[in-house]
């Protein structure tokens, strides 16, 4: 997973079938992550009511692929709700994020990240 | 796997189902020579791990067998779960 924030929404009425009426957040990972594409942000479906402004925690890849409970295609997901779909998805947002608490002498070790030695400003104000 | 040192936790209160309760763990992955590789990933840690442990993080549908194994861990959305807290590497 990463830490990303959420900047914006996507809209869009043709799409895949099993996606349904998942909700589309665009993220912007933060700094200390670098997207594999080198956009700068991503789409992910949105499982837990997120908004524009939140801190998030984005699952990538196969993992992320079931689609939103009760919200795939018409026959896409089966009666009993239990299993999840294939859905067109490799990124969903898991967790509104509340309080990171960075441990200064691990930051500060050989080692560690570089990046993470300056104070994560987008998370700042959220302790 | 990756490599990586725990340097930090995060608390999230909404969360996806399956996920409650779950701790959570900031890791400074490491490149393959174990340096800094500067990327920072968010972890499921059910070992126990604190912070300035050197870690092995699963990603993908691997980390889900660390919270679940089996086939019925499908549902849990999780990609990314420490699976070992490393004690020395040669």
């Amino acid at each position: 997973m990463i830490l990303g924030r959420v900047v914006g929404r996507v809209w869009a009425t043709r799409k895949d079938a099993r996606l349904g009426g998942a909700k589309l957040l665009v993220v912007r990972p933060h700094g200390v992550y670098e997207p594999a594409l080198a956009t700068g942000h991503l789409v992910a479906v949105d499982h837990v009511d997120a908004g524009v402004g939140d801190d998030v925690i984005v699952a990538l890849g196969r993992p992320a692929r079931l689609a939103p409970g009760g919200q795939a295609g018409a026959g896409a997901q089966p009666a009993d709700d239990s299993h999840p779909v294939d859905a067109a998805v490799d990124a969903a947002i898991l967790g509104v994020v509340d309080r990171v608490e960075l441990d200064a002498s691990a930051s500060a070790r050989p080692g560690a990240a570089p990046g993470i030695r300056r104070p994560l400003p987008a998370l700042g104000g959220r302790a | 796997m990756i490599r990586g040192t725990i340097i930090g936790s995060v608390w999230a209160t909404r969360q996806a189902a399956g996920l409650a309760g779950r701790k959570l763990v900031l890791v400074a992955a490491r490149d393959a020579d174990g340096r800094a590789s500067g990327r920072v990933v968010v972890a499921i840690d059910t070992l126990d791990a604190g912070a300035g442990d050197d870690v092995t993080v699963a990603f993908g549908s691997g980390a889900r067998n660390v919270l679940a194994p089996g086939p019925d861990n499908r549902a849990l959305l999780c990609d990314a779960a420490v699976a070992a807290i490393v004690e020395g590497a040669a």
